[in-house]
């Protein structure tokens, strides 16, 4: 019994400096492998390439990257919402690229990397009719019925005309009628309403946001050397040059709904307008 | 168990909202009042033209949903308006009449309070057109002895009666009008419904906010039946006639 214990003991200890020196980074390099769980189903962020059925999108141009810097092979593991953390704390995989909005309470059981992608509330107005945030004041602006976009227009601007529809596509036909001069939603659904539109032309996004979400790599939690090197290594990517080629590939003006960068890595938030 | 109350913000909500609620309702009262009474004499009028006129009215708006209805007035039928209207229409113009500014309705308005009319006054002409039925023969027949033309015998002898008649269905068609104006909210109109579900959403307080609307609803319906009352003892006939 009282050998038992001291080998329990011993493995134990074994086991937990084993944990302090073990070091994510130098792990993967040994490996030769980046696991990187990335959505399979919520374009342009990470989405199933209908002609190669790989997994594509934004999150994975970013994957690529990190795994090319490191030297190492990537793969990729498919996840949605709410399979994120669960995949990062039982060490199925070892980073999270998947449109992950640093929150205080997942910072809590997880680390994030500096964000490389926000998104926030906007707008889809006609061309031309909405240019700058003050002028929000002046408009009717169609919303969704019971969402927070509503309460936080009615806060930022209290003298905006909000009328609320049961849902978006009630909201677009009123703007497309003209019964309000813009409506609001989160910055990437409205690329994809905006897409859809068979007069696209006559519509836009403007340039500014009245709301942030930050996305940043999910990182197992204390792996303080492993989020120094993405950070650095995604500050790199802005200074080259490369990070703007990759928003340009799903969000540039060439694609089907361009969407204007209001966010550039190393920023605190994204751009008011 | 403790329940919390609405802040009194959210009552400002739905105060404002009932006050919407019954100002389109009083509006699309009188309005298919007057028109409900020229509807149902056209659907007795002597050129045939007139009746088949109205009897295509009361199809179209008796026999197809309100709802359906409201949604064409306000998003189908803009499309046949030309742009620059639709624009004009939904800036506010306000008037300024003697020191006193008029606000200018929303298009939400226009649209809802025009729908609801056009929908209420097939059913309100239905109701005038029964109590018209309902005055006998001789009427008609005293009032063209006595050598009265036929507006003169509407005017003084058929409507009057009619409208006795009629009366007590056509408080209860108002107050059919004071519950469908609930469905102008699917076309963004902030009446009583509207704001009620505004307040759940912002709020958490279901049961406190449809309670609140039901209330709201209550009272105005009692109040018309107040009014019904009052105005059906003041034509009421002296007793054995």
């Amino acid at each position: 019994m009282k050998i038992k214990t001291q080998v329990l003991a011993l493995l134990l200890l074994g086991l937990a400096s084993g944990v302090a020196m073990a070091d994510k980074l130098d792990d993967i390099k040994k490996a030769g492998v980046l696991r990187v769980a990335a959505f399979d189903g919520n374009p342009p962020f990470g989405f199933v390439d209908e002609k190669t059925h790989k997994i594509i999108g934004l999150d994975v141009d970013y994957a690529q990257e990190v795994a090319k810097r490191l030297g190492v092979k990537l793969e990729i593991v498919p996840t949605n919402p709410a399979n994120r953390i669960p995949l990062l704390t039982a060490n199925k995989v070892d980073l999270v690229f998947a449109n992950f909005t640093i929150t205080p309470e997942r910072a809590k059981v997880i680390d994030f990397s500096v964000p490389y992608f926000a998104s926030g509330q906007q707008f889809l107005a006609r061309k031309g009719a909405l240019k700058s945030p003050d002028q929000i004041a002046s408009l009717r602006v169609g919303a969704d019925k019971g969402t927070t976009m509503e309460a936080t227009l009615r806060e930022k601007y209290p003298n905006a005309t909000v009328v609320l529809y049961d849902d978006t596509p009630f909201a677009l036909t009123a703007l497309r009628n003209g019964n309000v001069q813009a409506i609001t939603q989160d910055g990437s659904k409205l690329v994809a309403i905006l897409g859809n539109l068979p007069d696209k032309d006559k519509y836009e996004i403007p340039g500014f946001s009245i709301s942030e979400e930050l996305e940043g790599v999910g990182v197992p939690k204390g792996e303080t050397r492993l989020v120094a090197y993405l950070n650095d290594t995604l500050k790199d990517l802005e200074k080259n040059g490369t990070a703007s080629k990759i928003y340009d590939r799903w969000f540039g003006p060439d694609t089907k709904a361009p969407l204007p960068r209001l966010f550039k890595i190393g920023d605190a938030h994204i751009r008011a307008q | 168990m403790t329940v919390e109350l609405l802040a009194p913000k959210y009552l400002t909500w739905m105060a404002n909202g009932l006050l919407m609620t019954a100002w389109i309702a009083v509006i699309a009262i009188v309005f298919s009042t007057l028109a409900g009474f020229t509807l149902a004499l056209a659907r007795d009028a002597k050129k045939p033209v007139w009746r088949l006129l109205a009897r295509c009215y009361t199809l179209v708006f008796r026999n197809t949903p309100l709802l359906i209805q409201l949604f064409f007035w306000y998003f189908a039928a803009p499309n046949l308006l030309p742009e620059n209207t639709m624009l004009w229409l939904n800036t506010p113009h306000p008037l300024n009449l003697a020191g006193c500014t008029l606000g200018w309705p929303s298009f939400e308005f226009l649209a809802g309070t025009f729908g609801l009319t056009l929908y209420a006054t097939a059913f309100v002409a239905e109701d005038i057109r029964s109590g018209i039925r309902g005055v006998p023969k001789g009427q008609y027949e005293a009032a063209a002895a006595s050598g009265l033309t036929r507006w003169q015998m509407q005017r003084h002898v058929i409507l009057p009666q009619a409208l006795r008649h009629a009366l007590s269905p056509l408080f209860g068609q108002y107050m059919n009008i004071v519950k469908n104006s609930s469905l102008t909210m699917g076309i963004g109109l902030a009446e009583l419904s509207y704001t009620s579900r505004q307040v759940e959403a912002a709020s958490f307080l279901t049961f406190q906010a449809f309670g609140v609307a039901t209330l709201g609803y209550i009272g105005l319906i009692a109040i018309l039946d107040v009014l019904a009352r009052q105005v059906q003892q003041r034509v009421a006939l002296p007793a054995g006639n």
